[in-house]
């Protein structure tokens, strides 16, 4: 309100704007006496240079922050770009696999079949349910001269031979044409060896389909190799271990499973 | 003049010294700014009418920003904060532009 006015208007104080507007200085510049009216630099001075310094505190703030809005920005262009590469090699990815798939399922069940198909003739060569050749080495021993007991060639022995025989890497034995597999026992019946329930006469032939080299090495130092360089030296056994190119073994028809199934699923 | 001289320095220390204002201030810096406006505007127009001053100046210009934040404070206290500042900010731009107004007719006579 101006208080210059001699009286107040009835709307004076509802009259915002216009209190405003004209009153836009300080009334009380107008109520100083003209005595008083100064203007003493320095106080004038310090007090701009206090308004200066608010205004520049504020310009430096907002010129801080700019370079750093700018970082942050910089910061998440980049991130939205790793981002959306990332996307990119995932999807490409998921072309792949999908390709993939479809591959494998054109492929169907012929692809599975023919895979199955070979595990089977896989396993059937080490199962021994099919015939079988290679190369691998063959073992002729044969009862001692000497007249004792352990001159006689018996299922522990053999039993010893073969079980080295499989340690040192063979793939499939025969004994005189009798294929050993895991249900092939080694007995005694009497005098006789039998292999598979068969009685076998001396001497006995034992095949071995594998690594030749491997089982020819590892004979002599093995607990088989020890124990029947004792029965040659103090019986006289015959122990004769050669190498062949070409063995044909035959399958164990005895040992298809006929009654038993799998009791769990693959 | 030593008011314009007094502003520039002002000015420029504030850009290359970068004074630290306490966090708990620094909302209520834009509003002290425009207050400070105000009155220096109004003490430049009391100038150019042979009113001025120094007192008043420096009166007005204390009370200006104390009350301008201190308004905005309160405004922050009771959750209106941003509708305050634009009041003060409404209020005190009108008075500036009828004081530069007024500046400009003393400065010009148009």
């Amino acid at each position: 309100m101006n208080p210059e006015e001699p009286r107040p208007r009835v709307d004076a104080s509802m009259d915002l704007l216009n209190d405003i507007v004209r009153t836009p200085i300080d009334p009380d510049y107008q109520v100083v006496p003209g005595g008083a009216r100064r203007s003493r630099g320095w106080v004038v001075a310090l007090v701009t240079l206090a308004g200066g310094l608010l205004i520049g505190a504020s310009l430096a703030g907002t010129l801080r922050q700019a370079p750093q809005v700018q970082t942050e920005r910089e910061d998440l262009l980049a991130r939205v770009q790793a981002a959306s590469d990332r996307v990119g090699e995932l999807e490409l990815a998921i072309a792949g696999v999908e390709q993939e798939n479809r591959e494998l399922s054109s492929a169907g069940t012929g692809g599975e079949e023919s895979r199955t198909a070979a595990e089977e003739a896989r396993l059937a060569v080490l199962a021994g349910t099919v015939a079988v050749r290679g190369p691998g080495v063959v073992v002729v021993v044969d009862d001692g001269t000497a007249d004792a007991t352990g001159a006689r060639v018996v299922d522990a022995d053999l039993r010893q031979l073969v079980n080295q025989l499989w340690r040192s890497g063979a793939e499939a034995i025969s004994i005189n044409g009798h294929r050993v597999t895991s249900r092939t026992a080694i007995r005694s019946a009497g005098d006789a060896v039998t292999v598979n329930y068969r009685s076998l006469t001396r001497p006995y032939r034992v095949e071995a389909i594998g690594d030749a080299a491997a089982m020819v090495a590892d004979f002599p130092d093995s607990p088989a190799g020890q124990w029947w360089g004792y029965l040659q030296q103090n019986f006289g056994v015959g122990f004769q271990l050669t190498t062949s190119d070409e063995l044909t073994l035959p399958a164990d028809q005895g040992v298809a499973a006929a009654g038993a199934t799998a009791s769990t699923g693959r | 003049m030593y008011a314009i001289l007094g502003l520039l320095v002002g000015v420029a220390l504030g850009v290359f010294l970068q004074p630290v204002m306490p966090t708990a201030l620094q909302p209520y810096l834009p509003i002290a700014i425009v207050a400070a406006l105000d009155a220096m505007f109004g003490g430049a127009r009391a100038y150019l009418e042979h009113t001025f001053s120094d007192r008043v100046f420096v009166v007005s210009f204390v009370s200006n920003v104390l009350i301008a934040a201190l308004i905005v404070w309160i405004g922050d206290q009771i959750g209106v904060g941003t509708q305050l500042s634009t009041a003060v900010v409404v209020v005190l731009g009108i008075r500036i532009f009828t004081n530069a107004a007024a500046i400009r007719r003393s400065l010009f006579h148009a």
